[in-house]
């Protein structure tokens, strides 16, 4: 080419060491960055307690744990055979806490629990163990032996013929069952087999809830009786699963096809192969610059942060296409950068500035955004003005000449003024964003992470069959020690049952119902005769029925071993069953107990209000976490509003300080400002709730219109430059329109919000720049 | 007890239960000659719905004197059997396909699933097959072997799983002709359930019959 040797060599040496930078860089990203897939980074940071309850019994709480299965696509037998050993497969497994399938396990109760039986079952609380209550007992045993019952009764008579662990159990068991057909759940058709299986891992780490249903898969397929049963998996982990494999197929695709476009859309622009290289410089510097920046600062990253943030600093792209369009024929790249700097510098910190709002959302996932971006934009555009020029050949082409930049210019200068374009459409979006119905914000955490509405519904009825716990309510049994929940809850049982009765609710869990507090269970210690009294009863008991005496020695035992001992607690229960279900329900924060109180299928909620109110010292609190955390959701974007808000004062000071000129700054600012009011108008008006993402997405329009604004200003008065201006404006806004496009064609709500949002900006912002940025009337174009 | 379900799966004694009703429903005159297997089960096969009294006993190490009790065994077609106990108290069962429900006067029904118990597939599909008089279908399940000639046999039947061995030792099913008289199962833990069926259920019993007055019902041969 036309360079000199030594300049060509000079560029070969920057270009090593700027790869070479890159290179380093990459390593260390490569070597330090921790991918997360907790979703939980994009909730709201919770300030108070009940605020933190409330997250983690959304994000993490026993309810969110639960997978729903359903085994169906053949006949009973063969779908409950393989419910058997599927739930017997799944309880040797770690990955899982609990599995229920409807089969009564005696063997999981430990021998060491056994002899707590007279402790748990309320028998003792309106019985006593004399002579005439076990005669009663004792005939019914003998009729229980004579019935097609015999077979599992028969071994445990001897140790306990009052069937104490009978009724343990079945106050255990859930308040509604669903359907039992060949000793295991099914659904109120019959045709599908159901199970609950809780994981180990919260609902909202993906990576390990995709581990948790592998393992599941891999069971099934082990268990399942023909090949023609299907399984189905459904419940928050599933869904958080199903939407990282959708949003990692869809970005995997965006990428493909932003990639090929871009490259497409530049060679066709410049022509240079060379040009199109240099041009995704920036780009990846600042990629590269942004990992680092957010490895070093926080180690662990959300794979949403780094999948968000690519797209968002794709918008570096046009920092080298203003700068191979604006290079006149014949002026080094060098010049050309030192020209629009001042334009660029002004784009590339409002944007930054844009970003930053972001760092006081309070919302961990989008501090790390702000990070990102403005880590990857202000490097982006550094390398654009201090680096790619000096790898840039000399101007050779003016592309203020090509075609399509000529017609447009002409068809600008030939539009009509429209002065009244902005006060009108000002007028109209106000009034759309007004008069039209419907909520303005979307306050529904659940949206976040939207799921296809078949599976919710799937979801919806797999749980009413199950009478698995109701996601929306809760309520929180507050105290100083774990015992004194646990008093508190067996006060409330009474209320609880009689709501039960009513059907106010179909069912309820809590601690309380496992685990009685140690003064109850000292009470019904109490109640138990002394082995001596308790012979004599038994003794006595006996006459007249057809047992044989002496065969009763291990329950005279067993009542006496209860005697001695001590109340069993949380601590006693490590190692059992029933550590998972009361720990669960179960909580200490902070040196302080909260006991969860979950219902089936709450139809009064006043009802459950007025309980909770009659607490003894409003220790019991009725939550409802959709309000709850729609409050929250309403909280942080107060939050993000006014940093927003701080965001664009931001803007106008640096625009107003870098033009010095109020009528330059609104002219700039002028159409960015309409299109996101009219974007704003558009959407609500088209019933769209807005949410977190539209915001982001916003203020990524705003952004470009910035870049639009300021460029086209620039070259308000010079012709030539001004066609310079069209060419970089089209082929940014080709670009942009295209990475935003795909993303609007994404099967996924938010990644199609975003894109939708950003296309439409992208489009006002260009139209608008192009319509109201004029020259003033009496001020004709400078020759 | 009161009303608990969840546990009574295992229950060995709905086996016999089962069979006698399956093989109740005969009150039938005596045919000629059924030495062969497949004669008697082409015999005792019976479409329902029909009854039959019984007296049953049970004998446990847990017992001084045999509990003894008499009522109405119903066999109400394909899957469906019926154990009214009348004396000395009053209890109603039913087997429903898989489901079973006791219902005892004054006390909630208690309802449970046959197969908790995997085994009880096993034989409730196996006294299917006595009652359809497919041979086939019991050779699947049981060792059988056949004594006697029509006017006194008696068939042995032995589960082949050692899962189901492992609860049930043995049934031994008696009867002449095409009527079964008497059913004993012989269980693992020593029980051991004496049904008499039909004729000798009808028979006058002393007011506290022990096991040997059982064990001669059950042969009947002194009738």
């Amino acid at each position: 080419m036309r360079c000199a040797p030594p300049a060509a060599r000079f560029g070969v040496a920057i270009a090593v060491a700027w790869i070479g930078l890159l290179l380093l860089l990459g390593g260390y990203v490569f070597t330090r960055l921790r991918l997360s897939g907790d979703l939980r980074l994009f909730l709201p940071t919770p300030r108070t307690r009940t605020e933190r309850l409330i997250l983690e019994e959304v994000s993490a709480g026993p309810a969110s744990r639960l997978l729903m299965v359903a085994l169906g696509g053949a006949g009973t037998e063969p779908l409950a055979g393989t419910s058997r050993r599927l739930a017997a497969a799944l309880r040797s497994d770690s990955t899982f806490r609990l599995v229920a399938n409807g089969e009564n396990l005696l063997s999981t109760i430990p021998d060491t629990l056994l002899p707590y039986r007279y402790l748990l079952s309320p028998t003792l609380d309106h019985e006593r163990l004399d002579a005439s209550f076990l005669h009663r007992e004792l005939t019914a045993r003998e009729q229980d032996l004579a019935s097609p019952a015999s077979g599992l009764l028969e071994p445990w008579l001897p140790r306990d013929p009052t069937l104490e662990i009978l009724k343990v159990l079945e106050s255990w068991e859930p308040q509604r069952e669903p359907r039992l057909l060949d000793g295991v759940w099914f659904n109120g058709r019959g045709d599908a087999a159901l199970l609950i299986v809780e994981t180990a891992a919260p609902a909202f780490d993906p990576r390990a809830q995709r581990v948790a249903i592998d393992a599941l898969r891999r069971h099934f397929l082990a268990a399942r009786a023909t090949p023609a049963i299907r399984l189905t998996v459904t419940g928050p982990g599933a869904f958080s699963v199903l939407m990282q494999h959708r949003s990692e197929a869809d970005a995997r695709l965006a990428g493909f096809l932003d990639t090929a476009g871009m490259l497409v859309l530049m060679l066709l622009a410049y022509r240079s192969p060379l040009r199109v290289a240099l041009g995704a410089l920036p780009l990846v510097t600042g990629g590269v610059a942004a990992l680092a920046t957010v490895t070093a600062l926080f180690g662990t990253v959300h794979g949403i942060t780094i999948a968000f943030g690519f797209t968002l600093i794709g918008v570096a792209i046009d920092y080298p296409i203003f700068l191979f369009s604006h290079q006149a024929p014949g002026v080094t790249g060098a010049a050309a950068a030192q020209a629009i700097w001042p334009t660029l510098a002004i784009a590339v910190a409002g944007l930054a500035i844009a970003y930053l709002a972001f760092l006081l959302s309070g919302v961990p996932g989008l501090i790390q955004l702000a990070c990102f971006n403005v880590a990857g934009v202000a490097t982006a555009g550094l390398a654009t003005r201090y680096l790619l020029p000096r790898l840039l050949p000399t101007g050779s082409r003016d592309f203020g000449r090509a075609a399509l930049a000529g017609r447009l210019a002409a068809l600008w200068a030939g539009a009509p003024r429209m002065v009244w374009l902005g006060p009108v459409l000002a007028a109209a979006s106000v009034a759309a964003l007004v008069l039209a119905p419907g909520p303005f914000w979307q306050n529904d955490l659940g949206q976040l992470t939207p799921v296809p509405q078949a599976r919710l519904i799937q979801y919806d009825t797999l749980r009413r069959e199950l009478g698995a716990p109701d996601v929306r309510y809760l309520m929180t049994v507050a105290g100083a020690t774990a015992d004194q929940v646990l008093a508190e809850e067996e006060h409330l049982s009474g209320g609880l049952q009689s709501l039960v009765a009513r059907g106010s609710i179909s069912g309820f869990d809590d601690a309380a119902r496992y685990l009685p507090s140690a003064s109850t269970q000292e009470r019904r210690r109490a109640a138990l005769p002394e082995e001596s009294e308790l012979r004599a009863s038994l003794d006595q008991a006996l006459r007249g029925t057809a047992f044989r005496p002496g065969v009763f020695e291990p329950f005279l035992k067993d009542v006496a071993r209860a005697r001695q001992l001590p109340p069993l607690t949380l601590a006693r229960l490590a190692g059992t069953p029933l550590e998972l279900s009361v720990g669960s329900l179960l909580l200490a924060r902070g040196g302080r107990w909260t006991g969860l109180v979950t219902f089936a299928d709450v139809r009064d909620r006043e009802a459950l209000e007025r309980l909770a109110a009659s607490s003894g010292g409003g220790a019991a609190q009725l939550i409802d976490l959709k309000e709850a955390s729609e409050n929250l959701i309403a909280q942080q974007r107060v939050r993000i509003l006014w940093s927003v808000a701080a965001a664009a004062a931001l803007l106008v000071a640096v625009v107003y300080a870098a033009l010095r000129s109020p009528l330059r700054t609104l002219r700039v600012l002028a159409p960015m400002a309409l299109t996101t009011l009219a974007i704003l108008a558009v959407l609500h008006a088209a019933g769209v709730a807005l949410n977190l993402f539209h915001l982001v997405s916003l203020v990524l329009a705003a952004g470009l219109g910035l870049d639009y604004g300021l460029f086209y200003e620039r070259t308000l008065h010079d012709p030539r430059g001004r066609r310079r201006t069209l060419h970089a404006l089209l082929v940014c806004a080709t670009a942009a329109c295209m990475v935003f496009a795909v993303l609007a064609s994404s099967t996924l709500p938010v990644l199609r919000s975003i894109g939708v949002t950003v296309v439409m900006g992208v489009v006002g912002n260009f139209a608008l720049a192009l319509l109201m940025i004029r020259p003033d009337p009496e001020r004709p174009a400078a020759s | 007890m009161t009303g608990s379900t969840s546990m009574i799966s295992g229950n060995n004694r709905l086996l016999p239960t089962l069979a006698l009703l399956l093989l109740a429903p005969l009150a039938w005159c005596a045919a000629p000659e059924r030495q062969t297997l497949q004669g008697l089960l082409t015999d005792l096969a019976r479409p329902a719905p029909s009854s039959t009294p019984f007296v049953e006993a049970h004998f446990s190490p847990l017992l001084a004197r045999p509990l003894v009790v008499a009522g109405t065994l119903e066999y109400l077609g394909p899957g469906k059997l019926a154990r009214t106990v009348q004396a000395p108290y009053h209890e109603r069962s039913e087997i429903d396909g898989d489901e079973a429900t006791v219902a005892r006067a004054g006390e909630p029904a208690r309802r449970f699933s046959l197969a908790r118990a995997p085994q009880m597939q096993t034989l409730v599909a196996s006294f299917a097959g006595l009652l359809s008089g497919n041979a086939a279908t019991l050779e699947r399940n049981f060792t059988l072997d056949l004594h006697g000639d029509a006017s006194h046999w008696l068939l042995g039947l032995v589960p082949l799983n050692p899962q189901v061995r492992a609860a049930i030792r043995s049934i031994a099913v008696s009867g002449s002709g095409s009527q079964p008289r008497c059913l004993t199962t012989f269980q693992a833990n020593d029980d051991t359930t004496i049904l008499l069926l039909d004729r000798a259920a009808r028979a006058p019993r002393p007011a506290a019959p022990d096991r040997a007055w059982f064990e001669t019902q059950c042969q009947g041969r002194n009738r």
